[in-house]
């Protein structure tokens, strides 16, 4: 236990030194992986932890994109604060997804379309709304004003990054050792047998998307402030959906680092081999996807833990 | 004020539309009842057939029509070369595995064609893609007129396939009763085959026929599986007849909506739609409850 | 002497198959009650019942003097009655321990108490040596004793048992008479579904049967062994208390 801990304080201490021999281009790699696992992490929470495949946490996603860049535009409010802000709304309409939906006993495929079907609506409705400048969307200036989350350089975002994933494991890690995180086990496992061993499954699983939802949008408002453009089409789409989810499956569901694993491995080979020097850039990226893909397939099909059960001892 | 002709033109396009779009959801919520698998890659099946249409029209000059003896049992096979390579290795795992492999199926399809072809917008022109009939005020144009046509009839046929045949009702009775149908000799295994690779060539036949009047990207899969899924469900998961009239509503539903709104707005309100039937009747607009 | 369970006119339909009708018993402090009957004579429909999987369409269930017809089933294992079930199931992912650990949450807060009360119940079913094996590697006798360990870990003042006999060879089930005694001598009653007539007859003080969703008899196991009604719906001739 104390030899894990130490080599994850190791393991970060090395991230933490490396901007200071990584240029701003492997640094713009190492965020988005970083961005990436986060938000794998906070998926994973519900759909890994407590067994709810959720397809619409882009719904979250974008509101914490939204809701901190509007409030930062239209009140001035800083979006290091527009970010709870953020999780709180989407946390709440998580926590009301969930009782609606949960009440109904909806699950399964039936679930993760109700939750598909919430962030298509999410991205119809954003499309048409002229407050938010509909599918127009919101370009942010590029400017150096730390108080309220703009860097020029791209150090500050690595740190900001660095830190959230740091969190994520850390909330991951308490989760799994809380009797909370054993109720979302038992929910995962067997509602039925969760119900008999005296756990309120339907209160589990609403807290799980409700604290899903408000984690994943924390991400939402750091794309909004490194990417400085928010749109329907690009935070309410299927996109970073399938991000989040490919990183977890392929990774290891259920478990703190799996879903980093899998995100690292992922985003970051396309982000570097976007920048190699090689004869056609675009097609060794889709060419890296597609093997991501076949690889997604095999591992589910003859790993189905993931790839970080290699590492693991049998008992 | 919208003119009546104006109303008829569009409630006209919702029906050619809405055929083909039922002829798509066909194919999958048979897979579905069947298998019991979503298949989340059966708009990237529609889009591969696009692009194999395509390639026959650009290289050998084939009409789109003509070029389905091809490419129908091409993907008669694809669909079963699919099935034995991936998906009834996962027949039994749980759904969200399904979910996943059927993802990465709809990944690859999807990064195949954006390596090979790019992602440009391309389309063909036939010499029927600018035809059309004149009827009072309003046109009917010829290449839609001819999809839906062929739509309903696959649609018709499939449904005599299922009744009148033996393989036909081997299908229906493993999707009611798979350890039942089973145990009275029916080859489970195989009937879950011929029903992935017709859901695969349902997909490939509707992807064909949209051809003459339709932009071919790597991208376009997403937008038919989305309407797959709403016509599925509405129409009640597994129902070849739910499927048909859901695919027609939500062609109207979608005509009709630009017309007097946004396109995106009618997305919206379709999506919300499904998720009411997911809570309060799950088992379709359509369907009926099981006890 | 008040009742630890009572259920009163309980009838429960589904479409056209009346699965109970108008069932009325009950089990009191420290009693073992059995309940036998045919296949399909509504046997689990009840258990799903009385811990609230199901609603009676009339009828209702009475726990420790309170109203519990229409509760969810967690509400009912906290308040005292917790069953084990016919298909055992395991968390099949997740170890022996962790799973009779969640039951043991039910009455204790914290994850160190619960773990400690967890292998306490470990002890008693035997499978303290197991405890990091996951749930689908077990075996079926295992199975069963991990179903009874985690039902026991909630703190039940009631146990209802689903057929925790079947499937088991000739010395498992002496095994399991066994551990049952034991688990009600340390103040558990215990209501048991068994179609292994030994294990019922010889643990039970008192047996209800049921046939077609209806009580059709009530008494010792002695008195039931002769009643011509029992002999003709389940017995046979051939059966004698041993």
């Amino acid at each position: 236990m104390h030899g894990r801990l130490a080599l994850g304080l190791v393991a970060v201490g090395a991230a933490a030194a490396v901007p200071l021999v990584a240029g701003q281009h492997i640094l713009t790699a190492l965020i988005v992986a970083l961005h990436a696992s986060y938000i794998a992490l906070a998926w994973n929470v519900a759909a890994g932890y407590a067994g709810q495949f959720s397809l619409g946490h882009s719904l979250f996603y974008g509101i914490g994109a939204y809701a901190s860049t509007m409030l930062y535009l239209k009140l001035g409010l800083t979006p290091w604060a527009g970010m709870f802000a953020g999780a709180a709304i989407a946390g709440a309409v998580g926590v009301l997804l969930a009782l609606g939906v949960y009440r109904y006993n909806v699950r399964g495929i039936f679930f993760a379309l109700v939750t598909l079907g919430a962030a298509e609506v999410a991205k119809g409705l954003a499309d048409n709304w002229d407050w938010v400048k509909g599918p127009v969307g919101i370009l942010l200036t590029m400017k150096a004003a730390p108080a309220e989350f703009f860097f020029l350089r791209r150090e500050p975002y690595y740190y900001v990054a660095l830190a959230m994933v740091v969190a994520m494991i850390v909330i991951s890690l308490v989760l799994e050792r809380s009797r909370l995180g054993q109720h979302f086990l038992a929910v995962r496992e067997d509602e039925a047998a969760a119900e008999a061993s005296g756990v309120d499954t339907y209160r589990a699983k609403t807290i799980a998307i409700g604290l899903s939802a408000a984690l994943t949008a924390f991400a939402g408002s750091f794309y909004a402030q490194f990417y400085l453009y928010v749109s329907p089409e690009t935070v309410f789409t299927f996109e970073p959906q399938l991000t989040m989810m490919l990183g977890t499956m392929v990774g290891g569901a259920g478990t703190a680092l799996g879903p980093v694993l899998g995100s690292v491995l992922f985003s970051g080979l396309g982000e570097a081999l976007r920048n190699l020097p090689f004869e056609n850039t675009r097609q060794v990226v889709i060419g890296s996807k597609l093997v991501y893909a076949i690889l997604l397939i095999v591992i589910l099909i003859y790993l189905p833990g993931g790839l970080i059960t290699l590492g693991r001892r049998k008992p | 004020m919208i003119g009546l002709d104006v109303v008829i033109q569009a409630l006209l396009s919702g029906l050619f539309m809405g055929s083909v779009y039922a002829l798509i959801a066909i194919g999958f919520t048979l897979v579905f009842g069947v298998t019991d698998i979503v298949n989340f890659a059966h708009g990237h099946l529609v889009m591969a057939a696009m692009f194999v249409t395509y390639f026959l029209f650009k290289s050998a000059h084939l009409d789109p029509y003509l070029s389905l003896v091809i490419v129908l049992p091409l993907f008669f096979g694809i669909g079963a070369l699919l099935y034995v390579v991936v998906i009834q290795r996962i027949v039994d795992a749980p759904h969200s595995a399904h979910m996943m492999v059927t993802l990465g199926l709809l990944l690859v399809f999807e990064n195949l064609a954006n390596l090979f072809f790019g992602g440009d917008l391309r389309g063909i022109t036939t010499t029927y893609t600018t035809s059309s009939y004149i009827i009072g005020p309003v046109s009917v144009p010829l290449a839609r007129l001819a999809a839906a046509v062929v739509s309903l009839l696959a649609v018709g046929a499939l449904s005599v396939f299922l009744g009148r045949t033996s393989l036909g009702k081997a299908i229906r009775a493993s999707a009611n009763n798979r350890e039942g149908a089973a145990l009275v000799g029916v080859n489970v295994p195989r009937v879950y085959l011929v029903s992935f690779s017709l859901g695969t060539m349902a997909a490939a036949l509707a992807g064909a026929v949209i051809v003459p009047f339709s932009l071919v990207s790597p991208f376009v899969g997403h937008e038919f599986i989305l309407k797959a899924f709403v016509i599925a469900v509405l129409g009640g998961l597994g129902s070849v007849g739910g499927a048909l009239a859901g695919g027609l509503l939500i062609g109207f539903v979608e005509a009709l909506s630009s017309l007097y709104i946004s396109a995106s707005l009618g997305n919206a309100i379709v999506f919300a739609i499904l998720i009411a039937v997911l809570l309060y009747r799950p088992w379709g607009i359509f369907g009926q409850a099981k006890v | 002497m008040s009742a630890l369970l009572a259920v009163r006119g309980v009838s429960k339909r589904f479409g056209g198959l009346q699965a109970l009708n108008n069932v009325t018993f009950g089990v009191g402090h420290r009693e073992i009650v059995g309940i036998i009957g045919p296949n399909g004579a509504g046997k689990t429909t009840l258990f799903n019942v009385i811990t609230g999987v199901y609603a009676p369409d009339e009828g209702h269930v009475e726990l420790r003097g309170l109203k519990v017809t229409g509760w969810a089933p967690h509400r009912i294992c906290r308040l005292g009655a917790a069953r084990t079930f016919q298909i055992g199931k395991p968390f099949a992912a997740l170890s022996v321990l962790q799973t009779v650990r969640i039951g043991a949450l039910n009455r204790i807060e914290s994850m160190a108490g619960a773990t400690a009360r967890a292998l306490e119940v470990l002890e008693l079913v035997g499978l303290a040596d197991k405890r990091e094996h996951l749930g689908k590697n077990l075996t079926v006798i295992e199975r069963k004793r991990l179903e009874l360990a985690r039902a026991l870990a909630t703190g039940p003042a009631l146990l209802l048992l689903d057929e925790v006999a079947a499937g088991l060879r000739p010395n498992e089930i002496q095994d399991m008479i066994a551990l049952v005694r034991r688990i009600a001598a340390g103040g558990v009653s215990v209501l048991i579904i068994e179609h292994v007539l030994e294990a019922v007859m010889r643990l039970s003080a008192r047996i209800v049967v049921l046939n077609y969703g209806e009580v059709i008899a009530e008494g010792s196991p002695q008195s039931l062994v002769n009643d011509p009604r029992v002999i003709e719906a389940y017995l046979g001739e051939a059966y004698t208390l041993a």
